[in-house]
Formats: structure tokens, sequence, C-alpha cells
């Protein structure tokens, strides 16, 4: 998994099949969702129910935990900034 | 209905009707995590009836009304039975008076155990039903919710206030698995009913269509149902276990 996270390009493949498989997306694969697309509404058209799904997949996977909801929004902007989130939540882990 | 294997957490188990539901459910295979806040005495009484039905029991004790107990007692439940199939909110407390005389103490108190307790295990237990993509809240609510009563502006704010979060929880939560549903018992035969005196007795079971106490297995086996997989699809419900209140 460390390998995964330090690679930006492979933990953001990585974050589309997630994506995919937790909210068991049918007719879409990883490579139909663009890395800087907004998960929600005119981008891959995700809704806040959705995201309660991958707040527990990445805390589950990553054992990062998204408490406040401002921060998910921030997070689930976009394939790009979930891969971000995490590596900055991984890098605050290994400090701590 | 069976509940083999089904985790379950009932909140204020260890007397009156939440120990008839965690019997209830012990009596139907399910594993069965019996919380209480303080009563020791009954909380031993209660673990060796749950003894007698089921070898998986766990007895919790912890405050409701408290984010860390709260935390404390449903990581413990997960970490030995590694998730909760169904929660069971039913802690609950009386302070009646009337509001002239209902200090704030008596608001908080009842508002807390009732309502917050409520929000804090369904919060805390959302994590684990999300992850498997299944789970059963059922929270108990009360007549008084509907018709007011005297004495009761506390409580039956609050249990009004339950019929409005199972009902906005359901919304949110029930494309994933996870039904919210709310038990609204009415005059139960408990030790408190059966004391009072004579003229009271009667006039409660004139306000009853079936003119009799219900018994708290009557409230268990609603509780039972809508936990079981046959209300799959009944979510943001009150079930009324009252006996035709009038």
């Amino acid at each position: 998994m460390e390998e995964i996270i330090n690679s930006n390009g492979k933990l953001c493949e990585f974050l589309k099949k997630m994506i995919i498989d937790t909210l068991r997306l049918e007719d879409i694969t990883p490579g139909d969702i663009e890395n800087e697309a907004s998960l929600f509404k005119d981008g891959l058209g995700l809704d806040s129910i959705d995201a309660l799904e991958l707040v527990v997949a990445i805390e589950k996977i990553f054992n990062i935990i998204i408490e406040d909801e401002d921060v998910g929004k921030k997070a689930f902007a976009s394939v790009n900034a979930l891969a971000v989130f995490i590596q900055d939540g991984y890098q605050r882990a290994l400090k701590n | 209905m069976e509940f083999k294997h089904q985790r379950v957490i009932v909140t204020g188990a260890t007397k009156g009707l939440g120990k008839a539901i965690a019997l209830s459910f012990a009596g139907k295979g399910a594993w069965v995590a019996a919380n209480y806040s303080s009563d020791d005495q009954n909380a031993a009484a209660t673990e060796s009836e749950l003894s007698s039905l089921t070898q998986k029991h766990l007895l919790l004790k912890a405050d409701v009304t408290s984010k860390n107990d709260v935390d404390k007692m449903i990581k413990s439940v997960v970490e030995q039975w590694e998730h909760v199939d169904i929660l069971v909110n039913n802690a609950g407390i009386i302070r009646d008076k009337l509001l002239m005389f209902l200090d704030e103490d008596d608001w908080d108190r009842v508002i807390d155990v009732n309502l917050k307790g409520t929000y804090l295990c369904s919060r805390t237990i959302l994590k684990t039903m999300i992850a498997r993509k299944f789970g059963r809240i059922i929270n108990i609510t009360s007549p008084s919710a509907f018709t007011g009563r005297a004495g009761q502006t506390n409580y039956s704010a609050s249990k009004g206030g339950i019929i409005s979060f199972t009902k906005s929880l359901s919304k949110e939560i029930s494309r994933l698995g996870i039904t919210v549903n709310a038990v609204s018992p009415g005059f139960i035969s408990t030790p408190m009913t059966e004391s009072l005196n004579q003229d009271i007795k009667c006039d409660l079971l004139s306000r009853i269509s079936m003119r009799r106490l219900g018994q708290p297995e009557d409230v268990a086996e609603a509780v039972l149902f809508l936990a079981s997989a046959k209300a799959g699809y009944i979510t943001g419900q009150v079930l009324g276990v009252d006996g035709g209140l009038i």
C-alpha cells in the first residue's frame, strides 16, 4: 500500500477502482473518470450518501478518518484531491 | 424469526422493555450486548438470564449520553464480535412534572438520555453498518409523542424528537441497506403500572381498546419483526404496540 500511496498516478488509479467497487457503479471503468473531474453533480454524479460509503471505505483501507463534513467536501472534490488528501493524511500519521 | 449469529446491541437492557427485548433476541439465537448505565444488581440478574439463552452475550456499562462511553461501548462490541447488525435504542427515563415546576436539569436529563443517547449510539454504529451495507436501527418512542400528556413536556419532546430523527435518518441511510424504524409502546405491564392505584388503572384501561395492558413481550415481538428479514422493505415508520390506544 505504501508504494501505491507514494505514487500519485498509482493512487489515483487505485481510488478510481475503489470508488467503482464501493459504490457498485455499473458501466463505468477507471478510464472513464478523469483525475480532475468533480466526483459530484456534473462530474461523476455522486451524492452525499455515496460519500458516506466512501468515508467508511477510506477509513477501512487507509486508516484515515474523515470526521468533518467540510473536510470531506474538499477531499471528495476530485480523484486527484482525494489522492492528495490521503497522501497528506499518510504523511501526518508517519510523523506522529 | 431467527437471528442466529446476528449481533444486537440493546440500550437500557437490564429492566422493563429493554430486558424483554434483549431476552427475546437471545431466545432467537442472536448475540446480545446488553447496555445499562448504573444498576449493577439488575444487570447481574439480566446477564444470568441471558446466559441461560445464549453463550454469546455481553454486559456493557455505559452512559448513552456520553460520547466517550458510547465510543468505547461500540468499539468493544466490534472488537469482540466484528460488527453489529441491530441496534435497539431503548434507554429512556421519565421525570414527569408540570412545566411550571420542571427545572432545567429535569429537561436536560430527559432530552439527553432519550434523544441524545439515540443520536450518539446511532451515529457511532453507522460505520460498521455502512461497511457491511446492512443494519437495523430500532428506536423506542411513545404515544406521548403524538398526543402529548400533561406533566410530560420533556418526555413528549424527547420522544417526538426520536420519531423525527427516525424518519430523517431513514432517508439518509436506507439506500445503504440500513433500515431505521421506531416502536411506540402504549401502556405496558411493568412494576410501575402494577403499583398504580385502582382508579388510575381503571382510567388507563378505559383508554385502551383491548381493555388490557400490553406485556413487555408484545413490544419485543414488534422490535424483532422490524429487525427481521421480513421487514426489509420497511423503513422510517413508527409501529404502535398499544392495544388500540384511544
